[in-house]
């Protein structure tokens, strides 16, 4: 609590913090101040005008947003002078503005708009020619509008402070200045933040143009699907269509603020895709087609099918796999699927890579986003978070360039965080654990170097700088820390020396919406998803799967899945796994129902349904939850998710407490508590220091340079639905006119979609 | 102090692909000199456009694409700054530009005269080129000479006191 | 075209007419670089920043601010470096005494820049100049290499411990990289907008760093005030004002020029109808823009037979002020609604669009007056004109703004008839 200073607005006293920006006191002292270039952690632009305010013993206005509250201040947000200076601001804001909000895919929720309506009585003295500028797109996602301009910068700050990126910027001068790009095509990551900031219609989300009125949307507070950062993020629906998703601060206020990345915020048409699977579909025979059928049937089948498998081979016969994009909810009923009735050992997840032996020995608490935000030193081993969690990476850049934080990025390649880092250890690919195992125990500094093509004071160094942190330390890791490093690793809160009264907080990069939570529900059993495709047609004969695998998963084990005496998916599209599959059960999105994602922070946060099922898909867990009872076990959750959710709540100790109604404020989101371990970790220590002794000391480093994109434009199962999406795996080409579409311009050719996946 | 030729990976426009312009030893050490006046390299960027102007005529892609590997800098940031300053061309513009100061002392010491009988010598409007490329037409805010108004620049070079007559000698006589 | 004192001996035009003026050795046979050897041997930076203060030399830049003061600003103990920066954008409609400066004693500068930087303990400073003015550049390159040879710019200056280097810099093409934040962003290479004040540049300058920017006069005067003592210097003018002061007369008189008067001169009648030789073709004086298009115009009646004071304190009291010198004449036949359309053209070209107010109120005030011009005039047309600047003046982030409103204001105000009579009702 910092100290207090008194100041006086509008002949009413209050103690602020000392320090206080004046645009923020008055605000949250009840005092409205228009204003559109202030955006709170963006650097300061003061150029709209509209903040200002009268203080005693200043010259002229003062706008707000640049004063800082000083001891004794007397301030006036109120009066004839004050509002005709703001009415004027409006005025010349509205001279060249076309004035056309009844064709704006942003009338109604128009800052602009809203300010000129609230003055109210507004007469129009502007008679004179306005200065013409065409619509245009500047990328298969943003279009752009730019005589409605007002030129608040908004945009061009956070693509440069959030994105790090710096792809669209002010050109030109006075008057016709125009926010753009060079030759007017948007070569970035089409995060699209910059469309969610701008208070007007100028920037537009070029895959809603013209869709609906935005008042014509039915607004439901939900979780991203995409990535394990799990923004949350308000879906736009009509007519039983989820027409757009935003974070836009007047419908939903989550740990991402108004940011969502280029999938979260356009990869949502999947959902309502005509190439959802719409009914049961049986495969009587192998290799013959998949007939349409009733759910009764449907269940009837596969029971009968599993239970004489079981019955046969034995329980561990039938394997049981989940997709981390499932929601908690389903996941649970899964896991107490495989494990209560069928009673296999053979379970687990479709996931990239398991966090099973990170939270075995968790030394201390996740790091939550803000944590990340306000960390002063933040060492990032392995991973890409500004291409698989690109919150992470927005908060780890903000954290630098706003907090100050000193950034140590362990990475094979030269990724774009790098440009933000104190320290930059280029190291051999593969050789990432070598680095945990030295902060982990100094003496290893050399071996680690001399592996990872180092030097070993850089790793000195990197300890120093924990060592000295100015507060909290977060340790960061992708996928390529193993299981004995990530053991290790989570340890590492305590055999880093860290300064007094800083914390060392840990943050896994998983790349799914809920690995973490898929982990928590216990569905995580060590087995790798590809050892389960091995198994098949050994010990295991049957697979029930809610989620197919991944095509990288497939890969090198095309015929595994036909050697399956069943198979049974659940799934939104048909997929390579599908194709093989006896049965097929439509499973509803996460747009069609409730439910809870564990993100990477352990915020245990809120899927809510905003659409009805489509065609004749359920949620996963429903259809389990009925498969079982037809296996004669009634789980007893008459149909409603918060009912699974209680059973959650109470089987699973980190969700102690939990219920629904609990997590309803996404503004303070829940943490699981994960169990904190301090046993000691010595074998797998000295397991890793045989692993870091056996790896190569030879090899040539990865200089290529990143491209903003590589990862999140691959095609995934979902983004593969979204035309837009195959423009940009495609190199988003810039079509013969910018002033339509370019989805009306280029035809992607299949080949295309065929693009390999990754992290979606 | 040069930097790497490196271009950013960020913001490259997808359509620039155009090679970044090369430039004679002679002129790579002329940009040297202005990049070692100033401990930051992102400072020499006007000085750098006019070199890349004088070379290439104008500020064409493959000069833009110079300056941001030269710089280290993005794209939108050569285009931004390019774009703000009058003096850099982003579009070609003739061999000869002639820019008639049209602010207050030239204006009231005669420059619409002057204005006018450089369009009617070559049959062009104010902005505009000869279809030849020789000579484009351009009225400009105060040069500095309004004590021998009315005056024009000629690229570089500054011609004062002038008279119709005046001009002629100076257009005629050119290469 | 006049450059010469009038009132007074030529200080800042001691040199101008001598053959190779700009050159070092004939700098040198005429007292160049002596005030910087007296500041070298035995005077401190704050006794030369005393100096300054003493000579009560305000800044010719057009704000006027007293230039001892502002190098008094400059934290000494901070670590960073510290930056001396000429302001030689010269772009004021009706100024142009500092190319002459520049083009005919280069050497003026760089001992002023010098003795500023030793004050200010400073070791590198940059002249920014307006790319318009590139054969200006070429003059200062030279001298600049002049003086590197002669050991009097870069390391150890005449065998001191003091280094200072100074290097050029060119602007292309903006007036508003006059105002001193906006040339340190145009100067660290970015797009030349204005910055937040404070931080004031005297404490967060150039790369963030204790930046003083001076105008090109201002810093020539410096050598001065050392040789003579800034007591003798600030007698040549007024208690307030100090010293001689370039005046760039343009527009309807005979002999347009360069006059170096004392502060304080006491007559502009006498200044208008003999100095500069009278009225162009002997006719009528109708207005002058004494300070270039920033300030107020006056009518002939507020100066003829007024005795109008040319200083600060004097310039103000008749309704204007000196700005940075640009004195503009007008006569009878000039229509003042004309003449303040030209100069709103040019701060709606120059306008950087940074703020609302500057940035769509000079676009809606050309259009207005153009749509006069047109002879679609209405009766409110004057009142609108009026209210916009209102909404401009005070409102802008920078001055640009205030210097576009002023103009505007003064015009109705003070020659009402040139508005009215294209303000008829069009029904
Ligand atoms: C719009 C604008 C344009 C300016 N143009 C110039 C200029 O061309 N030359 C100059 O010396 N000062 C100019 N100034 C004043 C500078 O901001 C600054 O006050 C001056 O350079 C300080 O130097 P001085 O104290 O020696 O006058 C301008 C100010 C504004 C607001
Ligand atoms: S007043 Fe505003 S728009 Fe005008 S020059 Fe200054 S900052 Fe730029
Ligand atoms: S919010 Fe203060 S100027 Fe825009």
């Amino acid at each position: 609590m910092s100290e207090l200073i008194n100041i006086t607005i509008n002949d009413k006293a209050f103690e602020v913090p000392k320090g206080a920006r004046l645009i923020d006191v008055c605000r949250d002292k009840g005092f409205d101040i228009p204003s559109f270039c202030y955006y709170s952690d963006l650097a300061l632009q003061a150029s709209c005008r509209m903040c200002l305010v009268r203080i005693e013993k200043m010259p002229k206005l003062q706008t707000s947003c640049t004063i800082i509250c000083t001891d004794g201040m007397v301030v006036t947000t109120q009066s004839e002078e004050i509002e005709k200076a703001q009415r004027g601001m409006t005025e010349f804001l509205l001279a060249n503005h076309p004035l056309d909000c009844p064709v704006c895919d942003r009338g109604g929720e128009c800052e602009l708009q809203e300010m000129t309506f609230d003055w109210g009585g507004l007469e129009e003295r502007f008679t004179e020619k306005k200065n013409y500028a065409a619509e245009r797109y500047l990328s298969p996602m943003v279009a752009n509008d730019p005589q409605r301009c007002i030129l608040c910068k908004r945009c061009t700050r956070v693509c440069d402070e959030w994105m790090g990126e710096d792809a669209i910027e002010a050109g030109g001068r006075g008057a016709h200045t125009v926010i753009g790009t060079y030759m007017g095509w948007l070569d970035c990551s089409q995060c699209g933040n910059c469309i969610e900031v701008c208070p007007t219609g100028t920037l537009l989300d070029g895959t809603y143009r013209h869709q609906t009125r935005p008042w014509e949307l039915s607004q439901t507070i939900s979780t991203c699907n995409f990535c394990s950062d799990g923004c949350q993020m308000s879906l736009g629906t009509r007519g039983g269509e989820l027409k757009r998703v935003v974070a836009r601060d007047r419908y939903v206020n989550g740990i991402n603020g108004e940011f969502l990345c280029v999938k979260g915020r356009f990869g949502h048409p999947f959902v309502n895709h005509e190439d959802r699977i719409r009914t049961p579909l049986i495969r009587y025979k192998k290799g013959g087609k998949l007939i349409p059928t009733t759910w009764d049937e449907a269940i009837r089948h596969v029971a009968g099918k599993l239970d004489a498998i079981a019955n046969d081979h034995g329980r561990n016969a039938v394997g049981v796999v989940g997709s981390p994009r499932l929601t908690n909810e389903s996941l649970y009923v899964l896991h107490k699927f495989a494990t209560e009735l069928v009673g296999t050992e053979n379970f687990t997840t479709t996931d990239a890579f398991s966090l099973r032996s990170f939270f075995a020995n968790l030394g201390g608490p996740l790091a939550t986003h803000r944590d990340i935000r306000h960390a002063k030193t933040i060492v990032l081993i392995g991973g890409e978070p500004e291409e698989l969690q690109p919150f992470t990476g927005k908060q780890v850049r903000q954290a630098v360039r706003n907090g100050g934080a000193k950034l140590v990025v362990i990475n094979s390649v030269r990724i774009r965080l790098v440009e933000q880092a104190a320290q930059f250890l280029h190291v051999r690919s593969g050789s990432e654990e070598s680095i945990v195992l030295a902060l982990a125990e100094a003496g290893s500094d050399s071996l680690a170097a001399q592996k990872a093509g180092i030097e070993a004071s850089q790793i000195a160094a990197v300890r120093d700088l924990v060592a000295n942190s100015a507060g909290d330390v977060v340790v960061m890791f992708g996928g390529e820390i193993g299981a004995d490093a990530q053991a290790v690793l989570a340890q590492l809160t305590a055999s880093l020396t860290k300064p007094e009264g800083a914390r060392i907080l840990l943050h896994p990069l998983p790349l799914y919406n809920n690995s973490v939570g898929a982990h928590d529900m216990g569905m995580d059993s060590g087995l790798a998803a590809v050892q389960m495709l091995d198994a098949a047609g050994g010990e295991i004969k049957a697979l029930y799967m809610a989620g197919g695998f991944l095509p990288s998963q497939l890969e090198g084990r095309e015929d595994a899945l036909s050697k399956l005496d069943f198979l049974v998916v659940q799934e939104l599209f048909q997929n390579e796994t599908t194709a093989h599959a006896d049965v097929v059960l439509p499973a509803a999105s996460y747009a069609e129902q409730d439910g809870t994602f564990t993100n990477n922070d352990g915020l245990v946060q809120r899927v809510r349904q905003s659409i009805d099922p489509l065609h004749q898909s359920k949620p996963d867990w429903v259809i389990t939850a009925q498969l079982a009872a037809e296996l004669g076990l009634d789980f007893g959750y008459q149909m409603s998710a918060s009912s699974v959710f209680r059973e959650i709540g109470e089987k699973i100790p980190g969700y102690a407490g939990m219920r629904y109604p609990v997590l309803k404020d996404e503004s303070n989101p829940v943490q699981a508590k994960h169990q904190i371990s301090s046993d000691p970790v010595a074998s797998q220590l000295s397991a890793l220091r045989q692993r870091v002794e056996n790896l190569p000391d030879t090899g040539e480093k990865n200089y290529t340079t990143i491209r903003v994109g590589h990862e999140l434009f691959k095609i995934g199962g979902l983004t593969d639905k979204v035309p837009q999406f195959h423009l940009l795996a495609s190199g988003n080409p810039r079509p013969e006119t910018t002033r339509v579409s370019p989805l009306y311009q280029i035809t992607v050719d299949g080949s295309i979609a065929k693009a390999s996946v990754s992290g979606d | 102090m040069s930097t790497p030729v490196k271009i950013q990976p960020l913001s490259q426009p997808v359509e620039l692909n155009v090679a970044p312009a090369t430039f004679s030893p002679a002129v790579e050490a002329e940009i040297d000199r202005h990049l070692a006046k100033y401990p930051v390299a992102r400072s020499a960027i006007l000085p750098l456009m006019f070199i890349v102007q004088r070379e290439r005529g104008y500020l064409d892609p493959a000069g833009v694409l110079y300056l941001a590997n030269r710089l280290n800098l993005r794209i939108t940031d050569i285009w931004e700054v390019a774009t703000f300053y009058s003096m850099i061309n982003t579009q070609a513009v003739g061999k000869y530009h002639i820019q008639v100061c049209k602010t207050l002392s030239c204006k009231i010491r005669g420059a619409g005269t002057i204005t006018e009988h450089c369009a009617k010598k070559f049959g062009i409007k104010v902005g505009e080129t000869t279809a030849d490329g020789r000579f484009t037409l351009s009225e400009v805010e105060c040069l500095g000479s309004c004590g021998t108004a009315p005056m024009f620049q000629l690229n570089f070079d500054y011609h004062e006191d002038l008279t119709p007559e005046k001009v002629d000698q100076i257009l005629d006589a050119l290469p | 075209m006049q450059i010469k004192a009038i009132g007074c001996e030529p200080l800042q035009l001691r040199r101008v007419h001598l053959g190779n003026s700009q050159r070092l050795d004939v700098y040198r046979a005429n007292g160049g670089y002596e005030a910087l050897k007296k500041v070298l041997n035995g005077m401190s930076p704050d006794d030369v920043i005393n100096e300054v203060k003493k000579s009560a030399l305000r800044g010719r830049g057009g704000a006027g601010f007293p230039t001892g003061m502002k190098w008094s600003f400059v934290p000494k103990d901070s670590p960073k470096a510290k930056y001396v920066v000429c302001n030689a954008d010269e772009s004021e409609p009706g100024t142009f005494k500092d190319r002459y400066l520049m083009e005919r004693d280069p050497h003026m500068l760089i001992e002023g820049m010098l003795i500023a930087g030793y004050a200010l303990a400073s070791k590198t400073g940059y002249i920014y100049t307006r790319g318009e003015y590139k054969y200006l550049i070429d003059i200062m390159d030279l001298a600049l290499e002049e003086a590197r040879a002669a050991g009097l710019v870069g390391k150890n200056i005449l065998g001191t411990d003091f280094s200072c280097d100074i290097f050029t810099h060119t602007g292309a093409g903006a007036y508003i990289c006059g105002e001193e934040t906006a040339l340190l962003s145009s100067l660290e290479g970015f797009r030349g907008h204005p910055r937040m004040k404070p931080p004031f540049p005297a404490v967060s300058g150039l790369y963030s760093s204790p930046t003083v920017v001076n105008n090109v006069e201002t810093l020539t005067a410096v050598p001065d005030i050392i040789n003579m003592g800034g007591e003798a210097y600030q007698k040549l003018g007024t208690e307030k004002s100090g010293g001689t002061k370039l005046w760039s007369v343009s527009g309807h008189v005979n002999l347009p020029g360069v006059y170096e008067l004392p502060m304080g001169y006491d007559d502009m009648e006498k200044f208008i109808m003999e100095d500069c030789g009278g009225m162009l073709n002997g006719k009528q004086l109708k207005a002058v823009i004494p300070g270039g298009s920033s300030v107020y115009i006056m009518r002939a009646d507020q100066i003829i037979g007024k005795d109008v004071r040319m200083d600060y304190e004097g310039l103000v009291a008749a309704g204007s002020s000196v700005g940075s010198g640009g004195f503009i004449v007008m006569d009878e036949t000039v229509d003042v609604f004309e003449s303040t359309k030209n100069l709103t053209e040019f701060y709606k070209h120059e306008s950087c669009g940074w703020c609302t107010p500057c940035r769509e109120g000079t676009d809606w005030l050309v259009k207005v007056f153009k749509r006069i011009a047109d002879g679609d005039g209405r009766p409110g047309d004057a009142q609108l004109m009026l209210d916009l600047c209102d909404n401009i003046e005070g409102k802008s982030f920078c001055p640009l703004g205030d210097a576009a409103s002023w103009p505007i204001q003064s015009a109705i105000k003070r020659f009402p008839e040139d508005f009215r009579k294209r303000l008829v009702n069009t029904e």
